[in-house]
């Protein structure tokens, strides 16, 4: 554990109950269990995992948009769960979000200009005419954006402007940390590759620290420094730097997903076989067996803690 | 003689050409991808390779498109149907709209071999669930009596691709078929894709901005920029040496393994839309080795043997 | 504000939506300018001129106690239209407050809310409206506030699936992000959002309240005697109707046009918006 992370998160859970029919019993599902991580003051720490894995579903509970079932998050030596409302409308100046989908995360009725300088108005902050342009010009400057494009509505953009101007919003009160969730799932290529690219830039600029979220190991290798994986709401690999060989069955089999730009290097992924298996109702042992290839029987009826090693596996590579 | 042949595909819609002079051949057993950003004319290549274009109100003209030495310009309505589905068959990228939500999975597939093979429920129903069985659906018989909103969507696109193999077509297009999917799902589904590809036989149009993607699975490439094809080869050749900047940006866009932080390169701005295509090379505004020429005039497509390149400086040439 | 303007624009240039714009126009002027623009007073009897057919004195002729009919038609605009938005725009008001709240805080406050609606729903406006004028007695204000019940459940329902619709919006999950509270995200985010379905809808429900309040006045439960209104026109028409079917035909004529161009204008701008499939939300 860092001195003095940023962020701490501390046996974090989050349990939803979901009732399949009227008289069915409820049933509960772990999107989250027992998360323990801290993110040093601009470290970018990654958390990767197929749908489904909780990855989201942590996103918004380490910035309290949903309420943990169990655990807490420490932000800069402040318990979270335990501000009013008011003190957490303050704390959210220095903690903001980048959502997955630029095409609905700004309300069409909204200008950009708007958007962009929103953040200031819920929060109270007075500024005269001027000093809100001149905001705005300064954050649509710092993510790329033509200054003219304030006066523009998000349909007249495309995807990867949109997530830009997402960005210019989360970063208009000058917060200190970003959760980024898949910032870049739904854009192409050349465009995810931009943003990644406008996310570096500003990091450096900034001195921000990142949680970025996504499925993709990949391009979270390449962006991170640490790798959290998950599956079925555990943690069950942290890898202490991004490029360490992964340790888990698990990492490897998404490190093996992933496509390079490199004919010669074709991967057979025929090894990971299989689906997740539901949320509900999960095995005893350890999530990842029933699809593992070098699942025993221990892994079947123990579930292998994540423990000094940061690798929940009896089997590690 | 190529399944596909295309030569100079042009499509129209009302008043704007989005797609120009667009020329490539697929083989039997061939996988071609075919791959740009969005907006770059890929799917609507899809589409007019389909007969799929008065859909949308668009117009084809080519001076030769052909499948298996038939000519498709003068297809009539009634042809078109007899092709599609049966000769050729279309994968899109959300299998949700592909799937009847209101049909088990399974009698979706079944219906492809009854109506395009006459083939009788009980044999229909059998030949569903070995093909699911091929697509390593697990448990087979018993996701053939499910509906779409039980599956999830990777496995639900895994029943798109059985009922496109169900009428044991010749051509297969998919069109973006893994992006709304996960990593480690899209790796199966491109791997299944690939596998069936090889073992029938059959040509595979793949469309994809993913060059990672294309490494993975493609024989051949064409690299489509704004509604013109800028480059063509075989896909040693486009990664070993990419000829086009606009390929060398779309290969950069992907991060290596051990690639040091911040040294990925994006690709500035974004396709330009068709109202406002550029005079000259149209990719000129974002290249980065841009020279006078290429806003004065547009590169023709050398051919040379199995490549095709349309830029003025292939290689940087102008510095050479 | 420019894509407003633009959709009314849009509306106004179709055939229908700027044919019944204009009948519109000249029925709320109507409604307005009653006092200066009848030719005679609404109350003014002439039992010498009664039953009189169309002429160039009395252009629409003259009822049973020799009153111009064209004048009562002017001044039923006033009433009819007055009773059709006020009932409509209270329904909508309180519809949208009950409906935001239900579809955005949810929980028991919800099931109760929809509870009720679907139980109102399944009888139609004018049972409702008719129990309601039974209890607080017949008269205009009793007749505006039964069609304001009546349509409640309506514009209740429609809000409410608007609102839980676009509460799972990314863009509200921002703002709640960027540390709004439930009132700022609600009225500054949902309701803007869900209102235009909605005053559509609240727009073609006049058409209907113009009609139940007809109703309501043919079957003497309305205005009473002597202001005027359509319905009761009609109800004093129906003993002449062999001897001065005018005085039937005309207030017939004035509601069904009325109704027909609130319709066709609403149906030109449901088309302009593009929003025929959110109001099937509700």
């Amino acid at each position: 554990m860092a001195d003095n992370p940023l962020v701490a998160i501390r046996d974090l859970s989050r349990r939803f109950a979901s009732r399949p029919g009227l008289f069915a019993r409820p049933r509960i599902q772990h999107a989250v269990a027992d998360v323990t991580l801290d993110l040093a003051r601009g470290e970018v720490v990654g958390v990767v995992g197929e749908s489904g894995c909780g990855k989201s579903t942590l996103a918004r509970l380490v910035l309290r948009l949903i309420e943990p079932t169990a655990g807490r998050v420490i932000f800069d030596g402040i318990d979270i769960g335990s501000l009013d409302a008011g003190g957490l409308r303050r704390l959210r100046r220095r903690m903001q979000m980048v959502f997955q989908d630029p095409y609905s995360a700004i309300d069409p009725r909204q200008t950009i200009g708007e958007a962009v300088s929103e953040p200031f108005r819920i929060q109270q902050i007075r500024r005269t005419r001027a000093e809100a342009e001149a905001e705005i010009e300064r954050l649509l400057t710092l993510v790329g954006l033509p200054v003219g494009m304030a006066r523009n509505h998000p349909h007249q953009l495309s995807g990867g402007q949109k997530q830009r101007a997402g960005i210019a919003r989360a970063l208009a009160l000058n917060p200190d940390f970003l959760v980024l969730d898949e910032p870049t799932a739904s854009l192409d290529m050349s465009i995810q590759a931009q943003i990644i690219t406008v996310l570096e830039d500003l990091r450096r600029e900034l001195g921000l620290t990142y949680l970025f979220i996504s499925h993709d190991l990949g391009l979270v290798r390449y962006f991170c420094d640490r790798v959290v994986v998950m599956y079925l709401g555990r943690v069950v690999e942290i890898l202490p730097t991004a490029r360490a060989a992964p340790r888990h069955p698990y990492t490897r089999a998404l490190l093996e997903s992933t496509f390079e730009p490199n004919p010669a290097r074709r991967r057979d992924v025929a090894r990971l076989g299989g689906e997740i298996p539901s949320a509900f109702n999960l095995p005893p042992g350890c999530a990842f067996a029933a699809r593992c290839t070098r699942a025993s029987a221990e892994c079947r009826t123990t579930r292998p803690e994540l423990g000094p090693e940061a690798v929940a596996c009896h089997h590690p590579l | 003689m190529p399944l596909l042949a295309v030569r100079d595909l042009s499509v129209t819609i009302g008043p704007v050409q989005p797609l120009d002079r667009l020329s490539f051949t697929i083989d039997r057993g061939e996988i071609l991808a075919v791959v740009g950003e969005s907006g770059s004319g890929k799917s609507l290549t899809a589409m007019a390779v389909m007969g799929l274009l008065p859909l949308i109100g668009g117009k084809a003209s080519a001076t030769e498109l052909s499948f298996a030495g038939q000519d498709l310009r003068s297809l009539r309505d009634r042809d078109w149907r007899a092709l599609r589905g049966r000769r050729m068959a279309l994968i899109t990228q959300n299998p949700m709209t592909s799937l009847d939500p209101i049909i088990p999975v399974g009698r979706q597939i079944d219906q492809v071999s009854i109506l395009h093979l006459g083939f009788d429920a009980p044999r229909a129903r059998a030949r569903s669930i070995e093909l699911m069985e091929q697509l390593r659906i697990p448990e087979a018989s018993a996701v053939h009596g499910q509906y779409p909103h039980q599956l999830s969507g990777g496995m639900k696109q895994r029943i798109v691709i059985a009922m496109a193999l169900a009428a044991d077509p010749e051509l297969i297009v998919a069109d973006e078929p893994t992006t709304a999917l996960d990593v480690t799902i899209q790796a199966q589904i491109i791997q299944i894709m690939v596998e069936a590809a090889r073992a029938r036989g059959l040509a595979l149009m793949l469309i994809t901005h993913d060059m990672g993607v294309v490494a993975q699975a493609a024989d051949r490439v064409a690299v489509l920029y704004a509604g013109r094809l800028v480059e063509a080869d075989r896909v040693g050749p486009i990664f070993g040496q990419p000829r086009h900047p606009y390929t060398r940006d779309l290969i950069a866009c992907i991060p290596r393994e051990g690639q040091a932080p911040g040294t990925l390169r994006g690709i500035p701005g974004s396709v330009p839309g068709v109202f406002n295509y550029p005079a000259g090379c149209r990719f000129h505004p974002r290249c980065r080795e841009a020279q006078g020429l290429c806003a004065a005039e547009v590169p023709p497509l050398r051919q040379e043997g199995p490549r095709a390149v349309a830029c003025h400086f292939p290689n940087g040439a102008a510095h050479g | 504000m420019a894509a407003n303007r633009s959709v009314l624009a849009r509306t106004l240039l179709t055939p229908r939506g700027g044919i019944a714009a204009g009948f519109l126009a000249v029925t709320v002027a109507c409604a307005l300018l009653s006092p200066w623009i009848a030719p005679y007073a609404y109350d003014l009897q002439n039992l010498s001129q009664a039953n009189r057919e169309p002429s160039a004195l009395h252009w629409l002729g003259t009822d049973e106690f020799g009153r111009d009919l064209l004048s009562r038609i002017i001044w039923g605009a006033r009433t009819s239209l007055a009773v059709g938005v006020t009932s409509i725009a209270a329904s909508v008001i309180c519809g949208m407050t009950l409906g935001a709240a239900a579809g955005y805080f949810g929980g028991a406050f919800d099931r109760a809310v929809t509870a009720v609606v679907d139980l109102t729903w399944s009888f139609p406006e004018i049972l409702i409206a008719l129990i309601f004028v039974a209890i607080i007695g017949p008269g205009l204000n009793s007749t505006a506030i039964a069609i304001a019940i009546g349509y409640l459940a309506q514009f209740t329902r429609l809000t409410r699936a608007q609102v839980m619709a676009l509460k799972t919006e990314t863009y509200v999950e921002a703002t709640i992000s960027l540390g709004a509270g439930h009132l700022y995200v609600l009225f500054r985010r949902i309701l803007p959002n869900a209102l235009t379905p909605v005053v559509v809808a609240g727009m073609l429900a006049t058409g209907d309240a113009i009609i139940l309040e007809a109703t309501l006045g043919f079957f003497g439960l309305g205005a009473q005697p002597p202001t005027p209104s359509w319905g009761a026109m009609m109800s004093s028409g129906t003993a002449q109707i062999f001897i001065a079917p005018w005085i039937i035909i005309f207030p017939g004529l004035a509601i069904a046009a009325t109704v027909i161009a609130i319709n066709q204008f609403g149906d030109a701008l449901i088309d302009a918006l593009d929003i025929r499939g959110r109001l099937r939300e509700g």
